[in-house]
């Protein structure tokens, strides 16, 4: 029996092929273009051999597949994630440099200064994916090895994020630079990012981007952080030894507000819907635009066909695959996790959105003057980096716009920022908008065991809803 | 011997008496300044006239668990143990204070101005700190930060900053802490008249009396410790177990750690701590300007809580292996407390900065809770234990 028999995997239908392959393909930064063809292919024949977990249709996968498979644009999302490993390695052998940076954060500079910024969640999976043919379980082993790896080395009580950070340190992954900006979300990535700097492989790539607290109204505060979004780019430029001027800057800022603009559309179209359009998770297109998955160009194409099929499915009364006739809807709040999306359903529920990944959607960068202050001006202007009582204000106007039933704060063991205010937006939300709140820690660590505590308390409040 | 220092009683009455000392200048129409963190520089609140008071107390589990029902148990007890106070509403320096003054130095702390703003009203004023302190760019931010803060704190106070009065409060801040500096060889030398719990305790007595008679108070003492004393000598530093106290925060009532070590034959001759020593460190105000203020804070000995990407110019660590030198310590006891991820995160990293240079490293990681103290008390009298059979060898 192999890996992939091993488990319960679920199969593109092939009479979806001919259709499938009639819609656009992608086109990539580089300039090249792949057929829809193409990403048919590798998702049906490729994709399940070398990463059988991700077709896995067990309950406690986190990642596990949208089934909606007429959604088109949700294959190919998942096209691009799949293929980021092979996209990061081939463009690292070009000389770009890949970056950890904060997650929720534009990142725009980033590629601008010609490098590939990725996430800790996104650094997991990647090492995860290092090795290829594993199953589920065996994909989860591999990942609470890198964990625990990490946790020896720096700390226990960090989120787990250290393993990215551990997968960096023991070269499962190969990291040019650490460069993340430190705002308030994440109480670990300063400390982190520091751990580097007794490793002899990354400490020359190490950099920190400070984002000052209630920087409302401080021109200071913005020009702190331009000035050290102007050190980033000398930084990345040590790496592929091009400086890079104000307007390819410009240019990627052009290509960001457009994957901002479209997310911001696939929202509303959504919320607009007298029936939710797709499941939760595939409403979730913040966590594209947040990184760009590794190709900006790409995944505003993505986007724009993201945006056409919603607004297909909302004109034509489509209900998302797999959702009850009147689900309980729920905003998600604190970082960086959210429940199992399918588990959520199953119980009678979908997810309508998460504060972290619309607020990173909703400001724009200036597409004009200094770019490096531009984007320090939109970075520090997010509604989830706000001073608390602001922030909640905002996720309060939040839940009316996407008539949520209730609201679910969910964060890290191990993240002292995010628990610290938990119950802080938790009650200033039920004082101002009257729905039911609660705060659930996931102590589980993205690991595939130990789920009981936190699906039994979400599947709760849906009840209570 | 050490308790015959009869400056000591006064500072503890002083203590003792500092609460309605307070109850009566606000009846007078002082203000109170209460402050929370490591780079809210006092010198300021005193020159606009507020009477300023250091908030922070460790050691009660009661008050950590009530401040862990709006904060979380997955922030630090120190601050725990803050918001519960603050609930609690009886402290009478909390309820002395008109505004609470926090720095963003440790970024839990910022939660607590958070929430006790918005549950317990308190009036808090925010000190922005960057992060790369390091930087010009930091200094050009902190300096404006720092001129911000000074505005809101003229609204509270109903004056503006005077020149005269902010030169006379740096030149009592800086007599303050030239006289901790003086203070503390005394308690690491040869029979020694004071201890450093009692230095300890001294200096955290600063944090809530009146500064100018503190300072009286603290030249006193250094008087009397010279005619007793002399001048603090050590002779032969493997004559005893001399542990170094390195760590998170150690507040007034925090005494667990220390308590176990001294029970077990240890003897504490210097420490880090920014609730100890390292306040009193490199301070060094050039001008008496709100700009020099800026730039001595945040060019003063770094805490952990900010972090640092080249190891080998680390401030924190230069200074650290310096004060286990000067006070002829032969170990560090680390202490961390859950959840505090500055200091817990750099431990290993501290430990192995350490033992190159010979310095053996305890790492105790623990709360308020009195749960851990067998499993703490048997780490560290095997710790001393060892320590004890290598001065045996080396003798």
């Amino acid at each position: 029996m192999t890996t992939a028999e091993a488990t319960k995997q679920f199969h593109y239908p092939p009479e979806l092929e001919a259709d499938f392959v009639k819609t656009r393909g992608l086109n990539f930064s580089d300039g090249s273009h792949v057929t829809a063809a193409e990403i048919w292919r590798f998702m049906t024949v490729d994709a399940p051999k070398r990463f059988p977990y991700a077709f896995d249709l067990g309950t406690h996968h986190g990642g596990r597949p949208s089934e909606d498979f007429t959604l088109f644009s949700g294959i190919k999302k998942s096209y691009l994630q799949l293929t980021l490993k092979d996209r990061l390695l081939k463009a690292r052998a070009q000389g770009k440099p890949v970056i950890l940076a904060q997650g929720g954060q534009a990142m725009d500079l980033y590629y601008a200064g010609g490098g590939i910024p990725l996430r800790p969640g996104v650094i997991i999976g990647w090492a995860r994916n290092q090795e290829e043919g594993l199953s589920v379980r065996q994909n989860d082993l591999r990942g609470v090895g890198i964990l625990e790896a990490g946790r020896n080395r720096v700390s226990m009580e960090s989120c787990n994020q250290i393993s990215a950070h551990a997968a960096i340190d023991s070269g499962i992954v190969p990291m040019d630079i650490v460069a993340p900006y430190l705002c308030l979300r994440c109480s670990d990535m300063a400390y982190l990012t520091e751990s580097h700097r007794n490793v002899s492989g990354i400490k020359d790539g190490l950099a920190l981007v400070d984002f000052p607290i209630e920087a409302a109204g401080k021109p200071w505060a913005a020009e702190l952080m331009a000035k050290e979004l102007r050190k980033l780019l000398d930084k990345i430029g040590q790496f592929t030894g091009k400086p890079v001027d104000d307007a390819e800057i410009l240019r990627v800022i052009k290509l960001g507000n457009r994957a901002r603009a479209y997310a911001r559309e696939i929202y509303d179209l959504w919320w607009s819907a007298p029936v939710p359009p797709t499941s939760g998770d595939d409403l979730n297109v913040s966590s594209a635009v947040n990184d760009l998955l590794g190709d900006p160009v790409a995944t505003v194409d993505l986007l724009e066909q993201y945006r056409d099929e919603v607004k297909w499915r909302v004109e034509h009364g489509v209900k998302g695959h797999g959702l009850s006739a009147k689900p309980k809807r729920l905003l998600i709040c604190g970082s960086c996790v959210g429940p199992n999306g399918y588990q959520v359903e199953r119980a009678g529920g979908v997810v309508v959105g998460r504060d972290d990944g619309y607020s990173q959607v909703t400001v724009d960068v200036e597409e004009a003057g200094d770019p490096c202050l531009a984007i320090a001006k939109s970075v520090l202007a997010y509604p989830y980096e706000l001073p608390t009582e602001q922030r909640a204000q905002w996720t309060v106007d939040l839940a009316k716009r996407c008539r949520a039933d209730g609201v679910l704060f969910m964060y890290q063991w191990g993240c002292n920022f995010q628990t610290g205010v938990a119950r802080l937006v938790s009650d200033i939300i039920k004082e101002r908008s009257g729905l039911p709140t609660t705060y659930i820690e996931m102590g589980e660590l993205s690991k595939l065991e130990d789920t009981e505590q936190s699906v039994n308390r979400v599947e709760s409040f849906i009840e209570m809803l | 011997m050490p308790g015959s220092l009869k400056t000591i009683g006064k500072i503890r009455a002083a203590l003792a008496a500092r609460p309605a000392e307070l109850a009566e200048a606000k009846a007078r129409g002082r203000k109170v300044a209460a402050w929370v963190n490591y780079n809210i520089p006092e010198e300021l609140l005193d020159a606009l006239g507020f009477i300023p008071v250091r908030l922070g107390w460790g050691g009660d589990d009661r008050l950590t668990d009530i401040g862990a029902r709006y904060i979380s148990t997955k922030n630090c007890v120190f601050v725990r143990e803050l918001v519960g106070r603050f609930e609690e509403a009886t402290d009478p320096y909390i309820k002395a204070a008109d505004i609470v003054a926090l720095d963003a130095t440790c970024l839990q702390v910022y939660r607590v101005a958070e929430l006790i703003k918005y549950y317990f009203k308190a009036n808090t004023v925010i000190l922005g700190v960057p992060r790369n302190f390091a930087t010009p760019e930091a200094k050009d931010y902190f300096r404006a930060e720092t001129a911000h803060f000074v505005a809101r704190l003229e609204e509270q106070a109903g004056q503006k900053l005077d020149a005269a009065k902010l030169a006379e409060s740096i030149k009592l801040y800086d007599a303050i802490r030239a006289a901790i500096r003086e203070l503390y060889p005394y308690q690491a030398g040869d029979d020694a008249k004071i201890t450093w719990l009692e230095t300890f305790d001294v200096v955290q007595a600063g944090q809530f009396l009146d500064r100018r008679a503190y300072l009286g108070l603290l030249q006193e003492l250094i008087a009397e410790l010279k005619s007793q004393q002399g001048p603090p000598v050590v002779k032969d530093p493997h004559s005893e177990v001399r542990i170094f106290l390195s760590g998170s925060i150690i507040p007034p009532n925090d005494r667990k750690l220390i308590g176990i070590i001294e029970s077990w034959g240890g003897r504490i001759v210097g420490d880090d701590l920014w609730s100890g020593l390292l306040s009193s460190i490199d301070v060094n105000i050039a001008a008496p300007t709100v700009e020099a203020i800026a730039d001595a804070y945040l060019g003063r000995a770094p805490h952990a809580a900010l972090p640092y990407l080249d190891l080998e110019s680390d401030g924190r660590l230069k200074n650290l292996k310096s004060l286990v030198h000067k006070f002829k310590a032969q170990a560090v006891v680390y202490h961390t407390l859950r959840y505090c991820d500055p200091f817990t995160f750099k431990a290993n990293e501290t430990k192995t900065v350490l033992n190159k240079d010979g310095i053996p490293f305890l790492e105790i990681h623990t709360e308020y809770a009195g749960s851990d103290y067998e499993a703490i008390r048997t780490r560290v009298e095997a710790f001393i234990e060892l320590l004890k059979n290598r001065n045996l060898v080396e003798a």
